[in-house]
């Protein structure tokens, strides 16, 4: 079977730290945050976030310069001379089991417990021999990895002083690790009257590309220096804003396609997937016969549906229903029919971008960035057409080819310049954007519709609410914004894989704030509520009531049905309103005089569900008539 | 639901019918009928029960119909009635439709015919009827009784269209106009013409030629869409539960865009008592030498799904378990978390169904690339004038203040809400709000590029002039050639215009071309694919006149570009290659001189057999290397509990195999792995090892071959060969 293949994009990470809490001049002062922890906060949430956005990714927690010491089955009691002094190899790399997830948020919370583990050791502690310590971690517990790395947090940018021996053994050490194709990220910690100096010693160590694809630029505009200065919020949020934006290895989409900028022209890019859709992972199934639950794999077989007997492959023949009946194609035609030549991203030509519909778009873009592998110059000449395209604000319709039989696509590609964020982290990279088009085909009708426009007035007074409610800086930030299911969802898992209380409330950050909208734009509204109705009124009075009959479908006769959009004070005072009329029949007991339609309606203005048979819509109306009024 | 259709295509099969003209290669008959098959095919490819057909044949040489007692109805068949069309009335009509070695039989009776039909099959039902008519107009025709004709068409709206075969476009045909004829005009085939016009526009028909039809076939049809709300519900500002300050207006969402998949294959075996013959010894009984693949012969694959689970215990390591023994449940790391039946949907965030107003943002600060999904638009509820009007003025406000809007959007109860934008669009008669899903912090990938305008040095200085930047040259050649293939279209002036993106105008290629090779097959069996239409593929290459007009720009620019292609051997070539340096540029290799490490150590092999050969000075030492390498391995294996060592074994042999195509000694890997896999398949190695040697094979670890080794002497079919086994 192929699919139970490990998926080779497994990434590993260590988190290091070094230097045990300092005592702080202020013991009582709550918002003092060491080091130490400020990484192993770190280290939990990327742990937490992992598990949503890789599921198989491996995770491992080593702590160094610690007094106790541990390394598998090695500790302080175990007989003879330790192999790595105070290391302590606190979470093995592994995908992490809730339980680890349990133990390194003790560690993170439990002060007292903490303080015994971080404990700093009074000797420092080899580099060499912690670079080592990670080097058999990684080749014993991942040897057959496509991405490895090894995140080292640290405040101490020169463990080892003038001692050339172990300054020597620590870079031979890490020239291993280079070799062995594990990659160092460093996330420096500077001190308020000391600034960390890469030059010092880790400039020795880290090397610039990583092994398993040399072909990506480094990015090496080094991160705004994190302080640990007085106030340790900032600290874990420089850390955290750090570690989120390398947290995940780059992976290519497609590496070293041809962008053909004209007949004879091509150079060289490479296509990233920066914006796409999280989901949560699958349900599976559990079995519970064992000793602990275990998820069960399933496995398909192929079967003959007239005498039920299992199938090759090579048996199967692929084939289109037509007219009740079966047209087939050679495997070779099956192919053929998708061929629309090699893969390509071809420049037809250039248009301006403001005539670029907003609607034109059916999935997720696509990012290229140059690669100077099977062209040299690649990169200036992209370069070169990103700074027009930016400037003249245009883009270029392409014919684009993804892979080797894949769907043609024509898309709109577009310049994006570099966006960082207030700690000077880049948050969007420079480069072009494909953005698939849809074709004729994707194209859907716009129903039928009586439009009404509106007055002046009306669009002035809704002007001012508008205005009223600017997000911040009038932008979209999607880091404010936390996908709230897919975060319930992993939060009831975590909860019960913990075997902890299911918490009662998410935290929805997508919630409207309704009391700022109330406060801000309340009256404006109220304002524009007044107005619509002056307006309506002045409609109705125009329309010769007759044509709109006519025009209109059945349901539209009641006037009842279509809500008004108005004020809540406004709708109630309004006679014969759905709600009232719902409320009436409840108090009455006699709910089920109402019909199945004007059930489905009340429902559905309370944005319920609306299917089912009426003992099920009954039940519904009642339940929330019961809760909310 | 469609409305039920029902078409009557009466094609004229007269002994004329089965002349070439024209310069064509295909008789009139066939050419008729290219168009025709179109019409059917794509009835049929709806696989709709309500959208029937019938055809009749014209100039027959029999009679088969039901009126076929009077004289005015001979030599004229139904060759099918109405009905729906499936893949034997394909082929049997295929079979039927032949040109006849008579030209009798009237074109007008067999319009009556059909009329006949439609009204027979649809009485006074909902249905939409439609009759086509393709005639060379040759032969005797009557024009009695055309008044009832006319109003039996009108009565019953059926859709009237004659096709003439032989008109032409242009002014060479009897076009009113022109009033040229043809000199081999038959006597009748003018009143014949005027004839069939005449009752096409008394009937609000349609008269054409069929060159237009068959040029109109060719023009991929969109399929229409019959919109269908995606959400009906209120767009909300603020909390109506709690706020006497919130507004709701009732809306209606539609797709705007949303993707036509081309239709999907079918998995099929062929039926189980042929494949048990085709398997058997050839029995004496006659079995068809090469079996039509019509798909009559062939059978569903079903799915079997069955669960396991792994135990140490069991042989195999794994035992199958019922499906009813299992709970559902949730994979929370490597934790796996079961919930039961009554909290089956505690992990769902409870939601009600809305559009909440959540902000406002500027629009030129949106940035086009965040858009993730398809489109919808929201219309304020119809036949609501106070909801349009509320709609309108929400619309308007936004254009005037260059705003978007960011609303939580959940379409139905329980579902998980999105964020979306909300754009405004204004058309003379139409007005909607634009829809687009926004991503969540969790659908960012924050993947780190340098900046493309300056470069950095290691150093940290910012540098303005490097090799990876263009100069003031490439920019300016760059700045031509843009400008100089800018899409434009031209007005009735001849002036350049900007044009909209050609979306109306693209087909999807793989979409038509699927349903085209269908069609084809369907009615062709044994022919070849026809090649994609060319208006599938318009987009594919730049326009002819642009790049004209490019022509000295693009010259230009590649000239200043001075891009250079990699030579396929430069790349992972290494014995010239400068050793890797951290970032200090510290010379670790001299470091590593002086270390002396003779022998390669099992708990670190993989770096130090990659500084062994980077520091090797002649073949002995890498050959010793590997003969380390392979003895490390060896043991592995051989202490391996289970497939506990698989993994680093499968690493070192992958280290080992790229070293040495980098190193150009493809020989030396080739002998290590001849051997290992001996010893694996004799199981020399502690015992039955196979399982390695599969993993070794899906690891693509075989033989190194010429293709990636011009140094090795293992050709594809010999590395192939070794691979098999």
């Amino acid at each position: 079977m192929a699919d139970d293949y490990r998926e080779d994009d497994v990434v590993e990470e260590e988190e290091e730290l070094d230097e045990a809490p300092r005592p702080s001049a202020d013991p009582k002062r709550q918002s003092y945050e060491s080091p130490a922890t400020a990484a192993l906060k770190c280290a939990y949430h990327l742990m937490q976030q992992r598990i949503i956005s890789n599921p198989r990714d491996m995770i491992g927690v080593l702590l160094y310069g610690t007094k106790q010491s541990k390394f598998y089955d090695e500790d302080e009691n175990s007989r003879g001379d330790l192999t790595y002094p105070n290391c302590y190899l606190f979470t093995d790399l592994n995908i992490p089991s809730a339980h680890e997830v349990l133990e390194l948020r003790s560690l993170v919370q439990d002060e007292e417990n903490a303080k015994k583990i971080l404990e700093p050791s009074n000797e420092p502690v080899s580099m060499a021999n912690l670079l080592f310590c990670v080097n058999q971690i990684f080749t014993l517990k991942a040897p057959n990895f496509l991405s490895r790395r090894l995140f080292i947090v640290t405040d101490n940018d020169n463990p080892h002083g003038d001692n050339k021996s172990f300054r020597s053994a620590a870079t031979v050490r890490a020239k291993d690790l280079y070799d062995l194709g594990v990659t160092i990220e460093l996330f420096p910690i500077s001190q308020i009257e000391h600034e960390f100096d890469t030059s010092k010693f880790y400039d020795d160590i880290i090397y610039k590309a990583s092994p398993n694809d040399p072909d990506a630029p480094a990015y090496l505009k080094p991160d705004a220096k994190m302080n640990d200065a007085q106030d340790g919020i900032s600290l874990l949020n420089g850390l955290l804003s750090s570690i989120n934006s390398r947290s995940v290895p780059r992976r290519a989409q497609f590496s070293n396609m041809s962008l053909e900028l004209g007949p004879n022209f091509k150079i060289s890019v490479s296509g990233y997937i920066l914006f796409k859709r999280q989901e949560s992972a699958r349900s599976c199934y559990v079995w519970l016969g064992g000793e602990k639950p275990q998820i069960a794999k399933g496995v398909t077989t192929q079967i003959a549906d007239d005498s039920a007997r299992t199938i090759e492959k090579w048996e199967i023949k692929k084939a289109y229903k037509f007219g009740g009946d079966q047209v087939c194609f050679t495997p070779e035609e099956q192919k053929s029919l998708k061929d629309f030549g090699e893969p390509v991203i071809r420049i037809i030509g250039f248009k301006p971008l403001s005539t670029l519909p907003f609607w034109a778009n059916i999935k997720h873009p696509l990012f290229i960035y140059p690669t100077e592998e099977d062209y040299v110059g690649s990169t200036r000449v992209f370069s070169a057409l990103y700074q027009k395209l930016l400037r003249d604000q245009k883009v270029a319709l392409v014919w684009y080819i993804a892979r080797k039989a894949a769907s043609p696509v024509l898309g709109a590609m577009m310049a994006g310049e570099e966006k960082v964020d207030e700690n000077g982290i880049q948050k969007i990279p420079p480069g072009m954007w494909i953005i698939p088009l849809p074709f004729a085909d994707d194209v859907r009708q716009n129903p039928e519709t009586a439009l009404q426009v509106a007055p002046e007035p009306l669009i002035d007074q809704m002007r001012t609410v508008i205005q009223q409610l600017q997000l911040p800086k009038g932008v979209y930030d999607p880091q404010k914004y936390p996908n709230p299911s897919l975060q319930w969802h992993y939060r009831i898992l975590q909860a019960l894989a913990l075997d902890e209380d299911v918490p009662e409330k998410p935290d929805d950050k997508t919630i409207p704030k309704y009391r700022q909208i109330d406060k801000r734009a309340g009256g404006y509204v109220l304002d524009w509520a007044d107005e619509l109705e002056k307006q309506y009124a002045k409609i109705t009075a125009d329309q010769p009531k007759s044509t709109t009959l006519a025009k209109r479908p059945a349901k539209a006769d009641n006037p009842d049905k279509a809500a008004p959009p108005a004020k809540k004070v406004k709708a109630e005072a309004g006679s014969g309103n759905i709600q009232d009329e719902v409320q009436k029949h409840f108090e009455q007991h006699t709910l089920s005089k109402l019909t199945v339609a004007t059930l489905r309606d009340f429902l559905a203005s309370q944005g319920r569900a609306t299917a089912g048979k009426k003992a099920e819509l009954l039940e519904r109306v009642e339940e929330l008539l019961e809760t909310k009024f | 639901m469609a409305d039920k259709e029902a078409t009557v295509y009466i094609v004229d099969v007269g002994k004329s019918m089965g002349e070439r003209r024209n310069g064509r290669d295909l008789t009139d008959l066939e050419w008729a009928m290219k168009y025709v098959w179109d019409c059917i095919t794509n009835t049929v490819a709806t696989g709709r029960k309500t959208a029937m057909l019938g055809v009749i044949g014209l100039k027959t040489d029999g009679t088969d119909n039901e009126l076929g007692d009077e004289s005015h109805f001979s030599h004229i068949s139904v060759l099918s009635e109405i009905k729906q069309f499936l893949m034997s009335d394909i082929r049997e009509l295929g079979e039927r439709i032949k040109p006849s070695s008579v030209d009798k039989g009237d074109a007008i009776s067999a319009l009556i015919l059909a009329i006949q039909m439609i009204i027979t099959h649809c009485k006074k039902l909902k249905w939409k009827r439609k009759i086509v008519l393709i005639t060379n107009g040759l032969g005797r025709m009557n024009s009695e009784n055309l008044d009832d004709i006319v109003s039996k068409v009108k009565e019953d709206n059926i859709e009237l269209i004659i096709l003439d075969l032989t008109g032409r476009r242009g002014p060479d045909f009897d076009d009113a106009e022109y009033g040229i004829k043809e000199e081999d005009k038959d006597p009748h085939k003018a009143s014949n013409e005027t004839l069939l016009r005449t009752i096409t526009e008394r009937c609000d028909g349609v008269f054409g030629t069929l060159e237009q039809a068959v040029e109109e076939t060719e023009i991929p049809r969109v399929k229409p869409v019959r919109p269908v709300a995606s959400f009906k519900g209120f767009l909300q500002l603020g909390n109506p539960e709690e706020y006497d300050t919130a507004v709701r207006i009732p809306v209606e969402r539609y797709p705007r865009t949303m993707v036509a998949k081309p239709p999907t294959a079918s998995q099929f075996v062929l039926r189980s008592d042929l494949a048990a013959g085709q398997e058997g010894p050839v029995s004496s009984t006659a079995v068809p030498e090469t079996q039509p693949e019509d798909g009559s012969n062939l059978t569903n694959v079903r799915n079997l799904r069955t669960y396991q689970v792994s135990d140490e215990s069991a042989p195999g390591g794994k035992i199958d378990v019922e499906r009813d023994d299992l709970a559902k449940g949730y994979e929370y790391g490597r934790t796996a978390v079961h919930i039961s039946e009554t909290d089956e949907n505690i992990t769902r965030l409870e939601t009600t169904a809305a559009m909440e107003l959540v902000g406002f943002i500027q629009s030129e600060r949106y940035d086009r690339y965040m858009h993730l999904s398809n489109t919808h638009i929201i219309i304020a509820n119809r036949a609501n004038d106070k909801a349009s009007l509320a709609l309108s003025s929400f619309i308007h406000a936004l254009f005037e203040l260059e705003s978007y809007a960011v609303a939580r959007l959940v379409t139905k109860e329980n579902k998980p809400p999105t964020l979306v934008l909300l754009a405004p669009s204004i058309e003379p008669d139409y007005e909607c709000l634009l829809e687009v899903q926004l991503p969540f912090a969790e659908d960012v990938r924050t993947y780190r590029f340098p900046p493309l305008d300056h470069v950095v040095t290691v150093s940290g200085k910012v540098v303005t002039q490097h090799r990876n930047l263009p100069n003031d040259d490439l920019l300016d050649a760059m700045d031509k050639y843009v400008d100089s293939m800018e899409l434009k279209g031209t007005d009735e002036d001849g002036d350049l215009v900007n044009t909209p993106f050609p979306i109306d105008d693209s087909f999807s290629p793989v979409l038509h071309r699927v349903n085209a090779a269908i069609r084809s097959r369907a009615i062709h069996p044994n022919d070849p694919i026809p090649p994609p239409a060319r208006i599938l593929t318009q987009f594919s290459q730049p326009p002819e006149h642009l790049l004209k007009n490019a022509e000295r720009h693009l010259k230009r620019l590649i000239e200043v570009a001075d891009v250079k292609k990699v030579p396929p051997k430069a790349k992972g070539r290494k014995r010239a290659r400068e050793p890797e340096k951290p970032l200090s540029g510290l010379d670790v290799d001299s470091l590593l001189h002086q270390e002396k490490r003779v022998r390669i150590s099992p708990n670190n092999a993989i770096p130090e057999f990659k500084q062994t050969l980077a520091q090797a000075e002649n073949i002995e030492t890498m050959k010793d290397a590997v003969k380390q390498m392979r003895s490390i391995l060896e043991d592995q294996i051989r202490h391996s509990l289970g497939d506990a060592n698989y993994d680093r074994v499968t690493e070192g042999l992958g280290v080992v195999r790229e070293e040495l195509i980098a190193y150009e000694e493809p020989g030396l890997y080739n002998d290590l792995i001849r051997k290992l896999k001996e010893a694996l398949l004799k199981e020399k190695l502690g015992g039955d090892q196979r399982e390695l040697w599969w993993l070794l094979k899906r690891s693509k670890l075989g033989l190194i071959e010429q293709r990636e080794s011009e140094l090795s002497e293992v050709t594809e079919e010999e590395a192939k060969k070794f691979m098999s086994a």
